[in-house]
Order: C-alpha cells, then structure tokens, then sequence
C-alpha cells in the first residue's frame, strides 16, 4: 500500500465520525433556523427569516449581555488566580510537584459536583459562605446568593473560576519554565525590582501562551452549560440566562427546533469571530 | 495564602459535610469542625441500588469511550504528524475547531437522528457522541507525541522490510504508550464528567451518574446535602485517583502544543 493511501486509510475512522456527529448536527441544526420545526413532530416548513427576526428581539441584546459578563467574568478572574498560582509555584519550592497536583484538583472534578459544591458553600441558611461572612461580622443575616437577582451571576462566576484556574496555572507554569534565569539575575543586578522584572523579563515569554489560554478559556465560557444549568437553570427571573441555556430551552422545553437553530445562527457568527482571532494568533505565536 | 484558601477550602467543605452528621450540618450558625464524624452517608450511597446501577453505567461508557478515542487518535494523530498530504492542515484546523462548537447546538439535532433510528437511552449514543468530542483533544495530544518520536525509527523498520502496518503496530505504538494511556484518561474524564449529552440523550436506566445525581437531589423537595456530598466525593475519587498515577504524563498532555505554540 502507498504511503499517501495508508495515511488516508488511518484519519477514515475519525474524519468519519467527526462528520456524522459534528458536522452533520452542525450543519441540520443551524438550517433549522430557516424552517418552522418542532421536536415533537415530524416535517419541517419553511419560514424563510421568521425565526432570526424573532430571536433578534429585545431578548437576543440580553441574553448576548448576560452571556457576555458570564464569559468576560469567568475568563479574567481564573485567569488572575492561575497567573498568581503559577508565580507562587514556580518559585524552587520543596514539593512543588505535589503542590501542583494538588492545586489541579477542582479541575478534575465534574462540573455537577462543582455545582452541586458551590450550591451548599451558597445554601441560604446552612452554607459555609453565609457562616464565614457572619463570623467576620461582614454581614449579619444570611443570604440567598443564587436565589438573588443580583448576586447570582457573580455567584456562579465564582464557582467557574475556582474550577477553571488549575488549568490556567498548569499552562502558565509550562510557559514559565521556558524564561531563563540569567536574565532574571541580569534584571536583579540591574536593579530591577519584583514588579519590574515581572513585565520585562517574565511577561514577554508567557504573553503568547496567556493569549491563547485566554482565547480558548472565553470561547469555552461562551459556551458553558453545565454549571449554570444546575445551579441556577437561568434564574433568578432568567438573569443568569446565556445563549447556550436559553438554546436548551428552546429546543428540549418548549420543543422549537426553528427558535434554537436561530440562536445557534446568530451564537455561531459570534463565535467565528472569536475562532478566526485564535487561528491568526495562533499562527502568530508559531511564527515566532 | 489567599489563593490556597480558595483553593483547598471548598475542597476541605466537600469532605467534612459528607462525614458530619446531619445534626451538625444543619445548624445555625454553621460550624467549620465537626465534633463528631459519621461514615453513614457513604453507606446510604453504596447501599443504594440506583447509584449503584448509575455508577455502573458510568464505568461501562467512559471505558469504552476511552478504548475507542485512542483507538480512533492514534491512527489519525500518526498520519498528521508523520506523512505528508494536501488538506492536512485543514484537516488539523477541522478536528480543532470542532471542539470549539457549542454542545447544545449539535444535541438538537443529535437527539432527532437518534431518536429516528430508535436508539435513544442507549450506551451507544453515549459512546459515539463522547469520543467525538474527545478526539480533537487526543489527535492534538498524540500527534504531539509523535511529532517527538525520530523519523529515523520508522526509516529503519521500513529498511527492514516491514509494511506500514507492521511499523506502526510494533515499533511506533509501543514507543508512543504513554501518550496512549494519558490521552485515554483523558477520553475517560470527558466521559465520566459529561452531563449535558447524558442528560439528553439517556433516561434514568441508562444515565451516567452526573445528570442522575442531578434528577435524584436537585429537586423540589429539601436537598440532602451530607449525602449529596458523599454522593459528590464517590464521582470525583476515580478520576482523582487515576490523575494522581499518571499525573507526570498528564500535565505533560494539557500543556502539549501550548508553549511550543
């Protein structure tokens, strides 16, 4: 057999799969915005723009807000934790390696259990949160934090973000071994302090990957499901609603096959932005 | 410190409520040290026979899902990164990107085709749509590894008259072992973890523990919280463990490809 014919015999399986469970679903759910279809019934009709014209009302605005600083949120926070982690770590510490283990493992629990965690740490009468607060006397009624109109997204970014970082913090200390220590004494001889050496010497290196963690971590967000679904199923009042809830409901609560594919059509404009900025900045980042 | 209580101390929470007796937990103001410490919320868990079937539900796929995700990357990751061909790029592109889309776009539709072919509530949609999800991640980790391998290894086995078959079954395969067994954890985890397709695409028989735990204690009624928890550390402790065993491999696996770029 010839080699091109062997390399192509080896992607069948995968390309193979990729295509019936990616692309096709892909492909069928987004023409469902063009038609009027419902999951309890059999047989489409076509609507033409009906169905984008109605998910582009008021609601679209909201919910790309809400979905937004879910996203903008649980990017930024994980990624300042990691970043401090990382720094922490990277020091010469004894048991680095263990500590490290250790600082990965809400990373590896599942998000329900994470959910299921933050839940009790937010419980409005027993929960560990309310019982720190009121013995710093920071507050002195407990709190329905996820019950609340106005705690309950940063509640949720909380719970993200602490089962996000690790992954920040392994990537970053992967970047951060690359700065040679050299010019890190150099910079210390130059009299550089902390600070200084941080964003001369330190942040340079690691800038290319925190571009891409970055990148990744908001088109992830963009997308998340799980946490918000079982936390706070969109309450309270539908604040906590993102594209990817609001796309779940449409289809499996109220049974609109047309109503998500329009959210899917728009949602995926938004994100091929995003996808078409990680290629060219990952390209960048390997030219260099 | 600050970082290290944020950390550690959810985790410390998760622990303490699952081995506190119920008539501490619920109190007010809560109390961080148990006086006194219980196993009976582990023994309500692993007395019970749903979770029990649950449990048993999420090994039978996650196992398979592994198998099959290696299975599956290795042959793709070692065309990647070892021949070359047009479109190999784009194919690179494709099987990256497709980690990138929403799951709950591609479920619509998932749950239409197979609930036309009346195979919904089966290990098999489980399977199929998990290991689709987890081949970008482990192409990308095994083409990684093989990209490391010398090509000189292979030359020689060719030179010694050995097919492309042979080559790749008997001198590249063993070599690449490691990079196997981290990126099947990590089909294993995506498996194990996974909520939304499980949710969906299953009902309480077939459902993994996730979506079921969800069902089972996120209701109307009162939550049992220590039992959750208990519920909560039983779903975590296996993949915890296996990431311990192999965690050298593994961290080596997620930062793959990220620093070289």
């Amino acid at each position: 057999m010839s080699d091109l014919r062997f390399a192509w015999l080896l992607i069948l399986p995968g390309v193979a799969m990729l295509l019936a469970v990616v692309l096709y679903p892909l492909v069928r759910s987004l023409s469902s915005a063009f038609f009027s279809e419902s999951l309890l019934y059999p047989g489409r009709e076509f609507v033409g723009l009906t169905n984008i014209q109605a998910a582009l009302g008021d609601d679209f605005l909201r919910l790309l807000w809400q979905t937004g600083i879910f996203t903008v949120g649980a990017t930024v926070l994980p990624f300042v934790v990691g970043l401090g982690v990382a720094l922490a770590l990277n020091a010469r510490l004894p048991g680095r390696s263990i500590l490290r283990g250790a600082f990965l493992f809400p990373w590896l629990l599942p998000a329900v259990v994470v959910s299921f965690l933050w839940m009790w740490i937010f419980d409005a009468s027993y929960g560990a949160f309310n019982g720190l607060l009121q013995q710093l006397s920071l507050i002195d009624q407990p709190r329905a934090w996820l019950f609340d109109t106005s705690t309950a997204r940063v509640a949720l970014i909380v719970a993200k973000s602490w089962n996000a970082f690790p992954w920040v913090m392994v990537m970053l200390l992967a970047a951060l071994q690359t700065v040679p220590d050299d010019l890190h004494e150099a910079a210390s001889l130059d009299g550089a302090g902390k600070v200084r050496r941080f964003w001369t010497v330190t942040w340079p290196h690691i800038s290319g990957v925190a571009g891409i963690i970055i990148l990744l971590e908001f088109i992830w967000n963009f997308q998340h499901f799980d946490l918000i679904f079982v936390m706070t199923g969109g309450g309270p009042a539908q604040t906590t609603q993102t594209l990817a809830t609001a796309l779940y409901d449409s289809a499996f609560r109220s049974y609109d096959l047309g109503q998500a594919g329009a959210i899917g059509i728009l949602w995926m404009i938004v994100l091929l932005v995003l996808v078409v900025f990680y290629v060219r900045f990952s390209e960048r980042s390997e030219a260099n | 410190m600050g970082f290290g209580l944020f950390a550690f101390a959810p985790v410390y929470w998760l622990v303490i409520t699952s081995i506190t007796p119920d008539s501490q937990v619920y109190r007010y103001p809560v109390t961080f040290f148990p006086e006194s410490v219980t196993f009976d919320n582990y023994r309500s868990v692993f007395t019970d026979p749903e979770i029990f079937g649950w449990l048993a539900n999420s090994v039978i796929v996650s196992v398979i899902t592994a198998v099959l995700s290696v299975a599956t990357s290795m042959y793709m990751g070692y065309s990647i990164s070892k021949f070359r061909y047009r479109g190999r790029r784009t194919l690179l592109y494709f099987v990256l990107s497709s980690q990138m889309l929403p799951s709950a776009l591609l479920l619509v539709t998932l749950y239409g085709v197979f609930s036309t072919f009346g195979v919904l509530n089966t290990y098999f949609v489980l399977i199929i749509s998990f290991t689709t999800f987890t081949l970008p991640l482990c192409v990308w980790m095994l083409k990684g590894f093989f990209d490391n391998l010398p090509d000189d290894i292979i030359e020689a086995s060719k030179i010694d008259g050995a097919s492309n078959w042979r080559t790749l079954h008997a001198i590249v395969l063993p070599l690449a072992a490691p990079g196997l067994v981290a990126s099947g954890l990590f089909a294993f985890m995506r498996g194990w973890n996974d909520f939304i397709f499980a949710l969906t695409l299953t009902g309480p028989e077939r459902q993994t523990l996730p979506p079921a735990l969800v069902n089972r204690y996120i209701g109307e009624a009162a939550t049992d919280w220590p039992e959750l928890m208990a519920a909560s550390v039983l779903v975590a402790l296996p993949v915890a463990v296996a990431f311990v065993a192999l965690q050298r491999h593994l961290v080596g696996g997620i930062t793959a490809g990220a620093v070289k770029g």
